[in-house]
């Protein structure tokens, strides 16, 4: 159970998350969406424990983000990632699972089984540096899910991805759904997102104005169009 | 404890794939060649020309290394974001910074070694020996460099690589001068001396690290000299590494 309760979060005393409380119960595929700016990345970032909200809680299990047994429950991939470029994915993806407190060492086949998954197998001993923005976005899935957590966070898991690409992640993230994990996405794209989700959020500019099951919320229209009016009922009118 | 080394294992892969690391080592390794074709020059003061020459050269060259790699190591983990994968795993603030640490002392001392090996082929091509005394000072060196990684590590918690680098420029240049400083206002006003304290007590004394001219002479160090300046410079690297965790703990990524 992931617990957001009344959560701030200010950047030059502007608030750019306001008052956002979210429960989100284990098995669940959660799709946080919202425009440009909205204030998914800021969001995403306090519950993983990158930064810390001005108020409000965030409860993972009951711990805290500050507390590394929590961190040592997620997996989360970043928003268009950086890398060091001078690692290999097979060197990267070794270095972010040894950051987990495990005591035995896994065999290289736990991790070129995880790079054919996401589809750079080929490039396991390839230089970072000289891979695609796919190959990256791949790459950054792959290290969020490679120590097996039960709850993974992902900021914008499909940008970047050409629609192969995005049909081969979403399959991912549905056989990961099976398997019981609880995931958590940023997306300010919808057409494609909405079959994975079982509930979404939808905030704009810092507020949410929608939290539950996805039919509650199209009501039979399409996800797009519900979308479009909700955030232009929540703006104000543009003179 | 284990984080910290496998952080301390990637910074050290980083440093030693850094292109910039070959060029300068290549610089020092024509330069310590270099200096024997001035010891020849110098009619019979052949060994004192090259190990005067040679640990000035080990010295300048790492400690190039040291300010150049350290002044943009934590900047880069901001920049690239590449600590949100480190800080969303159970990974602690400090382990970041020790684990930066320990990997470029690591990488540092190995460039280091490196060109006192060759130093010491080169004197001994020319006949001459190995002293401790020159171990010594190597090992004060490394001492020195620590130091200055940690003072790097710090200044790039807050600051731009540029800045970080003009910043260790002065602490390297204040730091050595600070016996001077202090004999040359004995007779200035008291103010005067109570500021200069004041920047002898903040600033490391570096001139503890420096040992150079007694290996011309061949002079020991005693031990407990050398053991405390070794304390020094791990008292004022912890002092170091604390500040750069605390201000690293605040600051928003
Ligand atoms: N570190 C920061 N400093 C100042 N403003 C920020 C910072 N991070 C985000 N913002 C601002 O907060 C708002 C929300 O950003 P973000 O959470 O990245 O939106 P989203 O991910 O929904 O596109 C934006 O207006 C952005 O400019
Ligand atoms: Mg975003």
């Amino acid at each position: 159970m992931l617990e957001i309760s009344r959560v701030e979060k200010a950047y030059e005393g502007r608030n750019v998350v306001d008052d956002l409380s979210l429960a989100i119960k284990k098995g669940t595929v959660f799709g946080f969406l919202g425009p440009n700016g909205a204030g998914k990345t800021t969001t995403i970032k306090m519950i993983v424990g990158l930064s810390r909200p001005d108020a409000g809680t965030i409860r993972l299990e009951g711990r805290t983000p500050q507390d590394p047994a929590m961190r040592a429950m997620i997996g989360f991939m970043p928003e268009a990632p950086y890398f060091y470029e001078y690692l290999t994915g097979l060197e990267f993806l070794k270095f972010c699972d040894s950051l987990f407190p495990e005591i035995d060492r896994k065999p290289d086949a736990v991790y070129t089984k995880t790079l054919a998954e996401v589809g750079i197998l080929n490039a396991a001993n390839r230089l970072i540096r000289t891979y695609s923005k796919g190959m990256r976005q791949r790459l950054g899935f792959a290290q969020a899910v490679i120590h097996d957590p039960d709850y993974i966070f992902l900021d914008e898991p499909l940008d970047g991805l050409d629609p192969i690409g995005r049909r081969e992640l979403k399959e991912i993230i549905k056989t990961l759904k099976s398997r019981g994990k609880t995931i958590f996405f940023n997306s300010h794209i919808l057409f494609d997102t909405e079959e994975l989700c079982d509930e979404i959020g939808i905030i704009h500019q810092g507020r949410l104005l929608y939290s539950g099951p996805i039919g509650h919320f199209t009501k039979g229209k399409s996800l797009e169009e519900r979308f479009v009016e909700t955030v232009k009922a929540a703006s104000p009118a543009k003179a | 404890m284990k984080n910290i080394l496998v952080i301390a294992q990637n910074t050290l892969k980083e440093t030693i794939r850094d292109r910039i690391l070959y060029g300068i080592m290549a610089f020092a390794v024509v330069f310590l060649m270099f200096t024997v074709f001035l010891g020849s020059i110098s009619l019979g003061e052949d060994l004192a020309v090259i190990r005067n020459l040679g640990l000035a050269g080990i010295y300048f060259f790492g400690m190039v290394v040291t300010i150049f790699l350290g002044a943009s190591l934590m900047y880069k983990e901001f920049e690239k974001r590449t600590l949100y994968f480190i800080l969303s795993k159970p990974v602690r603030h400090r382990d970041v910074i020790w684990g930066k640490f320990l990997g470029l002392v690591s990488s540092v001392t190995l460039t280091t070694i490196l060109m006192a090996v060759v130093y010491l082929a080169v004197v001994a091509a020319k006949g001459g020996g190995v002293d401790a005394v020159v171990l010594e000072a190597i090992a004060l060196q490394i001492a020195e460099m620590g130091l200055f990684v940690a003072l790097t590590i710090f200044f790039s918690t807050i600051a731009a690589p540029l800045a970080s680098t003009l910043y260790a420029i002065l602490v390297l240049y204040i730091g050595h001068s600070l016996s001077l400083l202090t004999s040359a206002v004995k007779t200035k006003p008291v103010i005067v001396q109570k500021i200069v304290l004041v920047i002898y007590y903040l600033f490391p004394n570096l001139e503890k690290f420096n040992i150079r001219n007694s290996v011309i002479y061949g002079i020991r160090i005693p031990w407990p000299e050398l053991f405390l300046s070794l304390a020094y410079a791990i008292v004022y690297i912890i002092l170091l590494l604390l500040a750069a965790t605390a201000i690293f703990k605040e600051r928003e990524l």
